[in-house]
């Protein structure tokens, strides 16, 4: 095809989406909707699973004493008791007031009645270990010592994170599949309205000479365009929900702190953009083959 | 040159059958000047849809410049359309594209060049007298005028056949003896033309061959000198 005739087919793609806006606007508004949710997924599953690799990967556990256990008990009996397990490389003792401390911007005017007396928190002590492959045999002789009262095990939080990875995973999964068809579904049925407003011009068409590829050229342009035009929109909305939600997350717990987005916005965005794309064009194929196979075949009124 | 070799066309229902066409001979050589009368429903649709390709026939080939229809495969179609040129009695003008764009749309939707468009199109809008009206719409034309457009639009392909089909049957009697006589002209040039109406004076009036079509059959023919019918 000459480049001029290209030309003209792109333009009359774009006319279309003007002239048909409020059914361009639902599918964009579908499409978007999809997308976001998907995406949504996507980010998160891509979050958890940042998180659990980096805590599964984390040699150190909090150790928590006893309430009866004092500071000097604590440090004097206990800790000397931790270092010799031989897995451990180090033990920092950190008392209540310290460990209270830690959450001072948080508890704000609450921060006063929680110290001294009132402190809910244990001692404890951040064991480090020089070989992860002992963990689960360290983590035993660590329980064994007297005067421990809990051990906090980050390898839980990784194995629930890990469960909460898996069904975000299938749960995205399902989304994509079902929420990909509706869009398809919505995405072909704006087409279809187009071209059944423009089945006058395509009867013109077909009865000068015009082939099927370059009816449907200005359609598939449409389809794309309107799948090109969410994913942008998919790609600005998800960029806003991402960092309000990642400023939240922070607050809840210190050690999830999300993936900054600028770090995968370009691979994310390219996606969005492209499944928009392939959706668009996809829907419109489906309605313009079902189109021309039966309807657009005739000149109209003969 | 059209062929018809015993073309029946038959429409089937779920509960009859209806027989558009039965046994139908002839041949329309080219640069003839051809009337096709019929009442309605004599199954004059049904010739022009078989000739365009719209339509298969039940029965029978039809030849066109040397090549069966029947055996055609889809995606030649086209370019046999584009041989030829179709005027139709209700105009079929795009109402927001401008007399230029109308007849340029022939040109565009086969992929003709821009420079080529131009010329071509204000050439054919001159040629049937409306090249001042290039930059007018549909909506200000009278009902002789849009058929002049239709016209040109037929035209500016170059075909090799023109098929009107009831070109008279929308305007008043003067401006059909303007497009009946633009239509000699065409085929003065070496166009073949095929006119389908059922307007016996315009026939008196225009002469030529005449074929009548009855109920699906070919029932006279003027131009029949073989016995083909």
């Amino acid at each position: 095809m000459k480049l001029s005739g290209c030309g003209y087919l792109i333009k009359e793609g774009l006319k279309s989406i003007w002239h048909n806006r409020a059914m361009s606007i639902a599918s964009v508004g579908v499409l978007v909707s999809c997308l976001v949710l998907t995406g949504a997924a996507m980010v998160v599953s891509y979050n958890v699973s940042a998180i659990v690799t980096k805590v599964g990967a984390d040699n150190m556990v909090n150790v928590y004493l006893e309430d009866d256990i004092s500071e000097v008990q604590a440090v004097i009996e206990i800790g000397p008791k931790i270092r010799e397990i031989p897995n451990v490389s180090d033990a920092l003792f950190v008392s209540k007031e310290e460990a209270i401390a830690d959450y001072k911007d948080e508890l704000g005017q609450w921060y006063d009645e929680m110290t001294g007396e009132g402190n809910p928190l244990p001692n404890a002590y951040k064991v480090t270990m020089s070989d992860l492959s002992l963990y689960d045999d360290t983590v035993q002789q660590l329980s064994q010592i007297d005067g421990i009262q809990k051990i906090s095990d980050r390898r839980d939080i990784a194995s629930k994170l890990t469960s909460l990875n898996n069904l975000v995973t299938v749960i995205g999964f399902w989304l994509v599949v079902v929420l990909g068809v509706v869009s398809l579904f919505i995405v072909s049925n704006t087409i279809r309205i187009t071209m059944y407003s423009r089945r006058f011009e395509i009867s013109i068409m077909k009865s000068v000479g015009a082939t099927n590829t370059f009816v449907r050229i200005p359609f598939f342009i449409e389809g794309m365009t309107l799948g090109f035009i969410a994913g942008i929109i998919t790609s600005l909305i998800l960029f806003f929900i991402y960092e309000g939600v990642a400023a939240v997350i922070v607050n809840v717990a210190e050690y999830l702190v999300a993936i900054p987005y600028d770090t995968f916005m370009l691979p994310i965005s390219a996606i969005f953009i492209a499944s928009g794309m392939i959706v668009g064009a996809l829907g419109s194929l489906i309605s313009m083959h079902k189109y021309l196979k039966i309807e657009g075949g005739e000149t109209l009124g003969w | 040159m059209i062929q018809f070799n015993d073309v029946s066309k038959t429409y089937e229902t779920n509960v009859s059958e209806s027989h558009a066409l039965k046994n139908v001979n002839l041949t329309i050589n080219d640069k003839e000047f051809v009337f096709i009368l019929g009442a309605s429903g004599a199954g004059k649709s049904t010739f022009l849809k078989l000739i365009m390709r719209e339509e298969i026939p039940t029965k029978g080939d039809i030849i066109v410049d040397g090549k069966s229809l029947a055996k055609m495969p889809r995606r030649k179609v086209p370019y046999l359309r584009r041989r030829m040129g179709i005027v139709f009695q209700d105009f079929r003008l795009i109402e927001k594209m401008t007399v230029f764009d109308n007849v340029a749309f022939a040109m565009r939707v086969i992929g003709s060049p821009s420079k080529k468009i131009k010329k071509r199109v204000l050439y054919v809008l001159d040629l049937v007298g409306l090249k001042h009206k290039a930059a007018s719409f549909p909506s200000e034309l009278s009902g002789g005028e849009k058929q002049r457009v239709s016209l040109a639009r037929a035209l500016v392909n170059a075909p090799n056949i023109i098929i009107a089909d009831e070109p008279t049957g929308n305007i008043d009697p003067e401006m059909s003896i303007e497009i009946m006589t633009l239509l000699s002209e065409i085929n003065k040039n070496g166009t073949t033309v095929l006119v389908v109406t059922h307007e016996h004076e315009l026939v008196q009036q225009f002469g030529g061959r005449v074929i009548v079509l009855d109920d699906g059959s070919v029932v006279s023919d003027s131009g029949n000198l073989g016995g083909a019918v």
